[in-house]
């Protein structure tokens, strides 16, 4: 088990730029020479808020506390005058981004590869699961109402794909999945891990109540013993779980409405739910 | 392997009968492992469930489903993390089971009913666990629901954060709970809700036909009479009740619960099962038959409703009358008649709706309506 490794050093989280920012507002800049900055969106700009907050409450406990959040900002394809806005934007918003990365295209899996990033965070659930495909841990930002104010992290799981077993997982082929989504839930299943370890840690600095983080597990398809299979795995990698869901079947959206997550992390399952509806 | 609580208590395999290996895919399972994955497989056991808004839905709290008093003193006397702790070390004991347990369990005999004559058909009761408690406890829960063959295949876990979204989300058609306060925030939100309470004394309850009883006044309808009884007094009430005769009265917060009930019950006499429908309902109430209690049937039946049983007492105790019904619920909006009910071992709901709450019976006075 690697619980023996030392654990620290920062969970590094990559953001996109065109999922912080506002492309419209980018794209009117260029036009004219007003330099307004480019206006962040909402649901970035809580999930990195509740990042700082996590981090506030972290090294309030510890003043030299190395397993802190970090956020990066990948942009690809950018002209130099948005580059520009960028920089400028991200200093005038106040938003804490350590470091921000210009590349082509191509050039992203290996700099998010390069750099060590925990977590690749997307509103594409595309990108996530080609990314997710490479071995790269990669989650869904998920889409949050704009008046929400949360000052908790909320991070839900899969329960499918950390509670089903392998063998379980290949199965699925049954149902409608084809051999490279189920390759991409076990790759998921690994990704999972190594984060889960991290918030683990992080996760047991604080207490059931009043705690900056929170996460959750949700099983959309499998039964409730495969989500009791999942509660144990993260138990024994070192994450206590503080909300379960178990849907069997049901929508997702309307639960996780209520959930409110800025993290789902659901390898590419949650892509798939609406092939149940072929019953 | 049988698996009785004593062996599963001595640590060795945690998981209760139906589990497949939890581990990252070490072992294999040894029993078919498409019995988790909930879709039709042609031989799987466990039929697949409901999609909700097709379903008519019960959202139950762990706490009336299953007996959790020690727990709860730990959580009181203790607070969370011991409570938390205790829960984690008691995990492979299930629950012993609570005042909700012989209504749930009536429910699934009726939808294996409904599943014989109808087996394509989503219209069924669909059990969901909505609680309170954090997943700390989801593992012994998920293993109580397993050592009673319990058919519970959806839950929540709000770990602490109010369960009334996830009720709206699952549209919820009734919600059981011990939490008086969380019951009341459901009947805000137009959602029938009923709070429970455990009693030592149980009588026996039927395995086979599903019984449902209800009060009138502030449960199937709205309390307008309560308050003119509460205001006026009882000759005021007939008075009123009397020259209101025709005009309907207004809904209760359980008049959509008995309408579900209502439309399974047709499902099964559309297949000749009048006489002997697996649901039954009956009208509890305190009116009497003479006077007051033509409003409420003339009522019923402009909504297109109607109970099994209509029981007008006059006044009388209820108690006695609900031993011989044997309901695996009634739903009474006076703690009072809830308690005596409780006090013979009979199963009652309390809904905290209408000016009954605000001033609570006193024992002494007998009603008479």
């Amino acid at each position: 088990m690697e619980d023996e490794k030392n654990h620290t050093g920062p969970l590094m989280i990559a953001l996109q730029y065109n999922d912080l920012f506002d492309l419209d507002s980018i794209s009117a800049m260029t036009a004219s020479t007003n330099t307004d900055d480019a206006v962040p969106k909402d649901r970035a700009v809580t999930f990195i808020k509740a990042v700082q907050i996590v981090n506030e409450r972290l090294v309030e406990q510890n003043k030299t506390e190395s397993l802190l959040f970090e956020v990066i900002l990948i942009a690809k394809e950018c002209s130099e005058e948005i580059k520009m806005n960028i920089v400028e934007s991200v200093k005038y918003y106040g938003l804490e981004i350590v470091k921000i990365f210009f590349c082509k295209k191509e050039e992203l899996i290996n700099t998010l590869q390069l750099n060590n990033v925990k977590l690749f965070l997307s509103t594409d659930k595309d990108d996530v699961y080609e990314v997710l495909h490479i071995g790269i841990p990669a989650a869904v930002l998920y889409e949050q109402s704009d008046d929400h104010v949360l000052n908790q992290l909320k991070v839900i799981f899969s329960g499918d794909v950390i509670g089903f077993s392998e063998d379980s997982l290949d199965s699925l082929s049954d149902f409608g999945f084809s051999e490279t989504q189920i390759e991409t839930f076990k790759e998921a299943k690994i990704c999972m891990k190594e984060f889960a370890v991290l918030i683990g840690q992080m996760r047991r600095k604080f207490g059931q109540e009043n705690s900056p983080l929170c996460i959750c597990v949700l099983t959309a398809w499998g039964s409730t013993n495969v989500c009791a299979s999942a509660l144990k795995t993260l138990r024994e990698w070192g994450l206590d779980v503080d909300e379960a869901f178990c849907l069997a079947g049901a929508p997702c959206s309307p639960i996780l409405a209520v959930v409110k997550p800025h993290i789902l992390w659901d390898g590419g399952l949650h892509n798939m739910r609406d092939l149940s509806a072929h019953s | 392997m049988s698996l009785d609580p004593v062996q599963v208590m001595k640590g060795q395999d945690p998981l209760p009968k139906t589990c497949p290996s939890a581990s990252n895919g070490d072992s294999k399972a040894s029993w078919d492992d498409n019995k988790d994955i909930h879709e039709n497989v042609g031989s799987t056991k466990k039929p697949k469930p409901p999609k909700p808004e097709n379903a008519v839905t019960i959202a139950v709290s762990s706490r009336v489903l299953f007996r959790t008093e020690k727990e709860q003193k730990v959580f009181e006397q203790k607070g969370i993390e011991e409570y938390l702790r205790y829960q984690v070390e008691h995990e492979n004991e299930p629950f012993a089971p609570g005042p909700a347990f012989p209504f749930v369990k009536a429910l699934e005999a009726v939808n294996s009913q409904l599943r014989k004559l109808y087996p394509d058909s989503e219209e069924l009761f669909d059990i969901v666990l909505v609680t309170y408690n954090h997943a700390h406890v989801g593992i012994r829960l998920i293993n109580t629901i397993n050592y009673h063959n319990l058919f519970i295949e959806r839950f929540c876990m709000t770990g602490g954060s109010s369960p009334i979204g996830y009720l709206k989300a699952w549209h919820t058609n009734l919600y059981l709970s011990a939490d008086t306060e969380k019951v009341q925030e459901a009947l805000a939100e137009g959602i029938a809700a009923a709070t429970m309470f455990m009693s030592e004394k149980q009588i026996e309850v039927s395995e086979t036909q599903l019984r449902v009883a209800f009060d009138g006044d502030a449960v199937l309808f709205s309390d307008e009479s309560e308050r003119i009884f509460k205001a006026h007094g009882l000759d005021k009430f007939f008075e009123h009740e009397r020259e209101n005769e025709n005009t309907l009265l207004d809904h209760g917060p359980l008049k959509g619960f008995l309408e579900v009930l209502g439309k399974l019950q047709k499902k099964f006499y559309a297949k000749g099962h009048r006489l002997d429908c697996p649901i039954r309902t009956y009208l509890v109430t305190a009116r009497s038959a003479a006077s007051s209690g033509i409003r409420a049937l003339k009522t019923l039946r402009a909504w297109g409703l109607e109970t099994d049983e209509a029981l007008f007492l006059a006044g009388a105790p209820k108690g006695p009358m609900l031993e011989k019904i044997r309901p695996h619920i009634y739903f009474d909006d006076q703690m009072f008649h809830v308690e005596g009910a409780v006090e013979m071992g009979a199963i009652a709901a309390h809904v905290p709706y209408g000016i009954a709450q605000k001033y609570p019976h006193k024992k002494s006075t007998n009603t008479g309506k």
